[in-house]
């Protein structure tokens, strides 16, 4: 979308600082971070909200978003990481492209990840959760085959795209907080 | 816990002494006994349950920071994200995206946040690994602060070549080969015209009318959440 900030970026019509990039991904550095270190991943296809991007991207997005935030433990020496996404413009989204914040995190930083717990009567949460289930019960057929399934409002593309499991799962043990 | 408030202080250290001996399956075993959300998964404790596969199990918040909060959670314990196997992973997060889609339409809201707090730090409370969705709407108190902070060039120069060395090599790739700075990536525009209201292109998800359900409410827009709606939004602006 020529207007769209990102769009130029993924074109490279605005420099940026990448650190992972494939034919359908891209992952540049906050240059005005939270915390040195903080990326976005981005589809390189412009998809203004989560809900549009299609299923094997936004697993393959997470995916890399997991990888940047293994590599701001190892490299950065965080404390943690955050993932944020912000979907939709009550949720503080800023731009209409979407895409994952990493954000790496240390004690007493002033990034603000927290929210004040709320008490709901007992029929609030049972009316919330009547609702939700009516929506939420169709949800599935992912799979991680590359068997195309239809498109339909609830079924789900399959997605297809694998990348090796690496060994830093273990060596992230040691961080259990 | 409310056992641990209970534990005399030799009893602590105690366990602190038996835990720091223990081996990563034994700590993992002993940390699923210990997990409220593996009492959830398992039943032994109730949870308000919205959605469940063999994999993900996903529950109401009890102290949510809006309506309809979510905590998405693999069945399996795993303490932090890195932890995951990355079918499973991948395999998550495409039920959070549908769940945040389930969520936007059963709440009426425009919008939702996705997070996840990998750490103390991060703000990670309990020891078993989840994604929140939060419902949001316009002028709710929720208030996430992701301040701005001028970072030097050199610096960030570093922090892509550090980062982006580490992310390929754990992709048994180089840098060099994956991310070719020079080179005009080609993109797949969206058709748009002035109006951005048209993401045919999109596979969006078609809802099926629900006027015929609902109760009418007076607004005329009120045929349940639109997603070319929220995303049109963002990009009248």
């Amino acid at each position: 979308m020529a207007d769209c900030i990102i769009c130029q970026i993924v074109e490279g019509k605005i420099p940026s600082k990448k650190v992972y990039e494939d034919d359908e991904l891209v992952a540049i550095l906050d240059v005005n971070g939270a915390n040195p270190g903080h990326c976005f991943v981005i589809p390189k296809q412009h998809f203004p909200i989560m809900e549009q991007v299609p299923d094997n991207i936004i697993a393959k997005a997470f995916s890399v978003a997991n990888k940047i935030s293994i590599s701001i433990f190892d490299e950065l020496k965080a404390q943690g990481t955050n993932l944020f996404v912000a979907n939709g413009i009550p949720a503080g989204q800023k731009v209409a492209h979407f895409m994952i914040n990493v954000v790496p995190r240390y004690e007493g930083d002033i990034v603000n990840m927290t929210w004040k717990p709320r008490q709901l009567s007992e029929e609030e949460m049972s009316a919330v959760e009547l609702k939700i289930k009516e929506h939420s019960e169709n949800i599935g057929g992912f799979s991680v085959s590359s068997k195309p399934k239809s498109l339909d409002s609830k079924k789900i593309e399959s997605i297809s795209s694998e990348e090796d499991e690496d060994n830093y799962l273990m060596k992230s043990l040691t961080r259990i907080p | 816990m409310p056992e641990q408030q209970q534990m005399s202080e030799e009893q602590i250290k105690e366990l602190q002494e038996k835990i720091k001996n223990m081996s990563p399956e034994e700590l993992k075993e002993f940390q699923k006994k210990q997990c409220i959300f593996c009492h959830i998964v398992s039943g032994k404790v109730q949870g308000k349950r919205i959605f469940e596969d063999n994999k993900t199990l996903a529950i109401l918040d009890i102290n949510p920071a809006n309506p309809g909060h979510v905590l998405v959670l693999p069945k399996e314990h795993y303490s932090i994200m890195p932890q995951i196997p990355e079918e499973e992973l991948q395999h998550f997060f495409m039920v959070v995206k549908a769940l945040s889609n389930a969520c936007l339409k059963a709440l009426d809201v425009r919008g939702t946040n996705i997070i996840v707090a990998n750490g103390v730090a991060a703000g990670q409370k309990a020891n078993h690994f989840m994604a929140h969705i939060i419902p949001r709407k316009q002028g709710d108190s929720i208030e996430f602060n992701l301040p701005q902070n001028e970072i030097s060039e050199d610096k960030l120069d570093e922090i892509a070549a550090k980062l982006g060395k580490k992310v390929a090599a754990s992709l048994g790739k180089k840098f060099e080969d994956l991310v070719k700075d020079k080179q005009t990536p080609k993109i797949v525009e969206a058709k748009f015209e002035d109006k951005p209201k048209k993401e045919e292109k999109a596979p969006k998800k078609q809802e099926p009318k629900e006027e015929p359900k609902k109760a009418p409410k007076k607004e005329p827009e009120d045929k349940g959440v639109d997603l070319d709606d929220i995303a049109g939004l963002l990009g009248g602006k």
